[in-house]
């Protein structure tokens, strides 16, 4: 609620350094940023609830507490709030007990209505409250029957449990994607906040106030947005679960693989949640440049899909043989095939001569950036593409269907995008498809040969800005037996490549920008490619 | 005290609310070419040399708390009037609106000359309905004779007031939650800084006043500084407008200098005529300050300095006095409601912290004491300690400390009604019933 003009200065490489005095000892930090963000940055974590680096600060949850020295004595001040100045001198719970007790009393404040459930809780094993308490907590309860507890909720959906003790509303379906636990939330802001700066739709609110204080949505509205996923993530407690994920798996079961949503070209970082080969939720991964710490909810819900309608793997043989067909041959490149996936497509083309001819993308349309964690264009990987050269497009090859003889679709949907736009490639006879779903394009091919899927193969994209990113491989293929695209198309052209570094290394000879690099290197929050290889 | 000598209720019972009785009583004699061919700066600095210090509570001096307002940064100055009158114990905006309320509009003139604003808000609480009548009758009048509104007395100086009226929270007495809660928003305390004077309501300067502050203005600007000095203490200068109630035989609104004895307030003929019963404590500035005992009472005396030396604070000038019939644990629980109800819900501490101290005062009044409890209120007000935005927290852990020290004597009373009271307490087992 309060001034949410003042988004937190986060440090980058470039910021100044200042020296400031923690716990008695000289310390260097960034200087242009919060007490909180410098101190994180050498290394001393500061527990706190409703801080976020991409959020405005508010300040309310008191957690992040540290003692200063100023002209008027010692006082303990926020250090989400508080800028970096030269000279401070900064006391910790290390060597003040102040603060120590500060913190442990705000944690046990923190605690008290709330309901300690967390063996029930989606939220246990990476709830804050949590770590805080490990952290900063006290160790023995101070609360006993008599005084009892005051849950927070909407009045309209509390109710008497069996003993007796009136509870926040649970389950609370504040819309379509969210359940709300009202008795679990803390105050902390941070969906509002989110919901507010960053979303740009302010759809959620606290309402009345002291120990009555709860969250809802405006009175006959849900919360509905393209990102309200995010107010799960950014939910430092219980209160805000996604449905889909509600009771599917304990978190602290959950591996997790880093890799790139590859369905937009921002290429939004996004950690694959997986467990027993499947994956069960997708999270946002954060990366300052790309996408911060959100992602659409069309990003988060895809893997849904992703181990359904899947193709087998074929017969190599036919499809050498369908390629071997007389005329011109149109490769269609989808949009998440991986500059591994170019670099093989642009030997095989090599390998074929001048009848050979590749495509980019499909007919999706292409949209506008929505400034959070969205360009709009469906073909995630055509900055890369155009690395390789491959810049024409799924339209014009429409407009020159009738040249051509044969049409490889590679993990391109071209019918599923749009149907009435692709029935000018009904024209093409001899018709391939080299994906991992089976859609509508591999129904109307007469040769399928599956592969796998982006979630499943390592590789790199360039997104939008040119910034070169690494895709992992989660291990949730449903079949061995399948293999990454690249090494379908480089044994086409008959080269045995089956690791992405390899590949990696073989793009670097079509693209220059690539050639310096080792597919290794790659950080796991990418790397700007210098000049204007990439549009 | 003569009634030529008190600062703001000289015009009370005269009937001074009409502009004609208002003229006639000397007002508006400030208001003249005079006042505008000071420049600001010599307003300010007269107000300085005054040494005027904020009524509201913290005693912040008025003068220099103007000359913080930046000047030419492209936005307006907005002057807010805080009467928004919420603190236990207090009532004297409320007489003061409703008995004089041009002499606000005469004072809001002259601090609107001083920084150079444009508009001034009365930001009245919501149940003052006479008041915000009166005032805006007042308003109309003002407008009329050709005091506000544009080119007040032929010069360039243009002034508006508007009053607005709140919703009836507390904590919209504080200067940051006032801005929001004008602003539109709830009524919230604001992280500090940007501080209101670079950056308040919209974003822009904004100066908030207490009513008696800016209602000291047209005395102070009709009589020579000195007079002004000579009352008081050497560090607070002027007089104070001070409600008590509670066990005096006279409770009600004087006017006294700063520096006055406590006791003379409550057993002088002129004010309180004596005490009812045997003094057991008196709060000196607001239920949110810390009470003294009747020995600390001997020699205090009304100033912010002494009260501060007897750590409590002298706050808004409401003495609430109480004899041995009262019993500590139930004005605490007074308190606890009061300050868990008000609180805005922002900070962790206050927002629950508040309410957990109602609860355990709650379950001590039911008999269902401990030994121990009296730490643990102590423990809960050391929680709140400097830990929040704003002092709502520390407005009852103040009380909480110094009650359950300076009284321990009838919380243990009433924990010995609990027969268990020393055994040692169930821990609370946590075993969670199916309950969806």
């Amino acid at each position: 609620m309060s001034n949410h003009y003042n988004m937190p200065h986060l440090p980058t490489a470039k910021s100044p350094r200042v020296t400031i005095e923690v716990d008695g000892q000289n310390v260097e930090v960034p200087g242009d940023t919060n007490l909180l963000e410098a101190l994180k940055a050498v290394g001393i974590e500061t527990p706190h609830v409703c801080y976020h680096p991409y959020l405005p600060v508010s300040g309310n949850c008191r957690q992040c507490l540290v003692e200063t020295e100023g002209p008027r004595g010692k006082a303990l001040i926020i250090s989400c709030f508080t800028p970096v100045k030269e000279g401070m001198k900064i006391s910790t719970p290390r060597s003040s007990e102040r603060v120590k007790n500060a913190r442990a009393a705000v944690s046990e404040f923190m605690l008290l209505n709330h309901p300690l459930d967390c063996p029930i809780c989606d939220k246990a094993g990476e709830c804050t409250l949590q770590e805080n308490y490990v952290e900063a907590g006290k160790d023995t309860s101070r609360l006993f029957p008599e005084v009892g507890k005051n849950y927070h909720g909407n009045p309209d959906h509390q109710f008497y449990d069996t003993k007796g003790q009136l509870r926040g509303g649970k389950r609370v379906d504040i819309g379509p994607r969210i359940f709300l636990d009202e008795e679990r939330c803390v105050q902390c802001d941070r969906c509002v906040r989110f919901m507010r700066d960053v979303a740009g739709d302010e759809q959620l609110q606290l309402a009345l106030r002291a120990d009555k204080t709860y969250i809802t949505t405006f009175p006959g509205r849900k919360l509905d947005h393209e990102y309200d996923l995010c107010v799960t993530d950014v939910c430092p407690t219980g209160a805000m679960t996604a449905k889909y994920f509600r009771f599917q798996q304990r978190v602290w079961m959950l591996s997790r693989t880093a890799t790139i949503s590859m369905d937009d070209s921002l290429g939004a970082n996004i950690w694959l949640e997986h467990n027993n080969g499947y994956i069960w939720r997708v999270m946002p991964r954060c990366n300052p440049e790309v996408n911060r710490t959100w992602i659409s909810n069309t990003s988060r819900l895809a893997f849904q899909q992703f181990a359904k309608d899947r193709l087998p793997v074929g017969s190599l043989d036919a499809l050498k043989k369908a390629l071997a067909a007389e005329g011109k041959i149109a490769f269609v490149l989808g949009g998440s095939a991986t500059n591994e996936d170019a670099a093989a497509l642009k030997t095989l083309v090599n390998k074929l001569g001048a009848r050979a001819e590749v495509f980019v993308g499909t007919f999706a349309p292409v949209g506008t950036p929505d400034g959070i964690s969205k360009s709009g264009d469906p073909v995630a990987n055509r900055a890369g593409f155009a690395l390789f050269g491959f810049t024409a497009t799924a339209e014009d090859l429409a407009k020159r269907a009738s040249e051509f003889k044969t049409l490889v679709s590679l993990s391109a949907d071209l019918w599923g995008s749009d149907a009435s736009k692709a029935k000018a490639l009904e024209v093409i006879p001899n018709r391939i498809s080299i994906s991992a779903k089976n859609d509508a394009t591999a129904k109307k091919s007469s040769t399928v040969y599956g592969v796998n899927h982006w979630s499943e193969v390592s590789g790199s994209m360039v997104n939008v800005n040119s910034i070169l990113q690494k895709l992992n491989a989660a291990p949730t293929s449903p079949d061995a037996e399948l293999a990454p695209l690249f090494s379908v198309l480089f044994a086409l052209a008959g080269e045995e490549v089956t690791s992405a570094a390899i590949a990696f290394k073989k793009a670097g000879e079509f693209a220059p920008k690539l050639a310096k690099l080792s597919f290794d290197a790659i950080h796991s929050t990418g790397e700007l490619l210098d000049g204007d290889a990439a549009v | 005290m003569q009634d030529s000598m008190k600062v703001c209720t000289g015009n009370f019972g005269k009937h001074a609310q009409s502009i004609e009785a208002y003229k006639k009583l000397g007002g508006y004699s400030t208001i003249s070419k005079s006042l505008f061919e000071m420049s600001q700066f010599e307003v300010i600095d007269r107000v300085q040399r005054a040494g005027l210090r904020g009524r509201g509570g913290a005693g912040f001096p008025t003068g220099m708390k103007w000359s913080f307002v930046p000047r030419n940064t492209g936005k307006p100055v907005y002057i807010v009037v805080n009467a928004d009158e919420g603190e236990g114990g207090t009532y004297k905006d409320h007489f003061l609106l409703l008995e004089d309320p041009h002499r606000l509009i005469e004072g809001l003139i002259i601090a609107g000359w001083a920084l150079g604003a444009r508009t001034a808000y009365i930001y009245a609480r919501g149940e003052f309905l006479p008041c915000i009548e009166s005032v805006n009758k007042a308003l109309n009048e003002a407008y009329a004779a050709g005091y506000l509104g544009e080119n007040i007395m032929g010069t360039k100086f243009s002034f508006d007031i508007f009053v607005h009226r709140g919703a009836g929270a507390y904590i919209c007495g504080e200067e940051t939650a006032l801005i929001n809660s004008l602003e539109g928003q709830k009524g919230q305390p604001r992280l500090k800084p940007p501080f209101p004077a670079v950056a308040g309501a919209w974003a822009s300067p904004t100066c908030v006043n207490n009513v008696e502050t800016i209602m000291s203005l047209p005395w102070i600007f009709s009589h020579p500084v000195e007079e002004y000095t000579k009352m008081g203490t050497p560090r607070a200068h002027g007089t104070k407008v001070f409600c008590v109630s509670g066990d005096v035989k006279r409770p009600g609104l004087y006017e006294a200098p700063l520096g006055t004895p406590l006791m003379e307030m409550l057993t002088s003929e002129e004010y309180c005529q004596g005490i009812i019963g045997n003094l057991k404590g008196v709060i000196p500035g607001g239920s949110s300050c810390p009470p003294l005992l009747p020995e600390e009472c001997e020699n205090a005396t009304l100033d912010y300095e002494c009260m501060a030396s007897l750590k409590t604070m002298f706050g808004s000038g409401a003495i609430i006095v109480f004899n041995d019939t009262h019993n500590a644990v139930d004005i605490l629980d007074v308190l606890g409601h009061f300050y868990s109800h008000e609180s805005c819900g922002q900070c962790t501490p206050c927002r629950e912290g508040t309410g957990f101290a109602k609860r355990v005062l709650d379950s001590i009044l039911r008999g269902e004491g401990h030994d121990g409890d009296i730490e643990l209120l102590q423990g809960i007000s050391a929680g709140f300690g400097g830990t929040t935005i704003c002092p709502l927290s520390i407005s009852l852990g103040g009380p909480l400390n110094v009650y359950t020290r300076k009284y321990r004597a009838d919380f243990e009373e009433y924990i010995a009604k609990n027969p268990n009271h020393a055994e040692p307490r169930l821990r609370p087992t946590v075993r969670l019933g199916a309950y969806w």
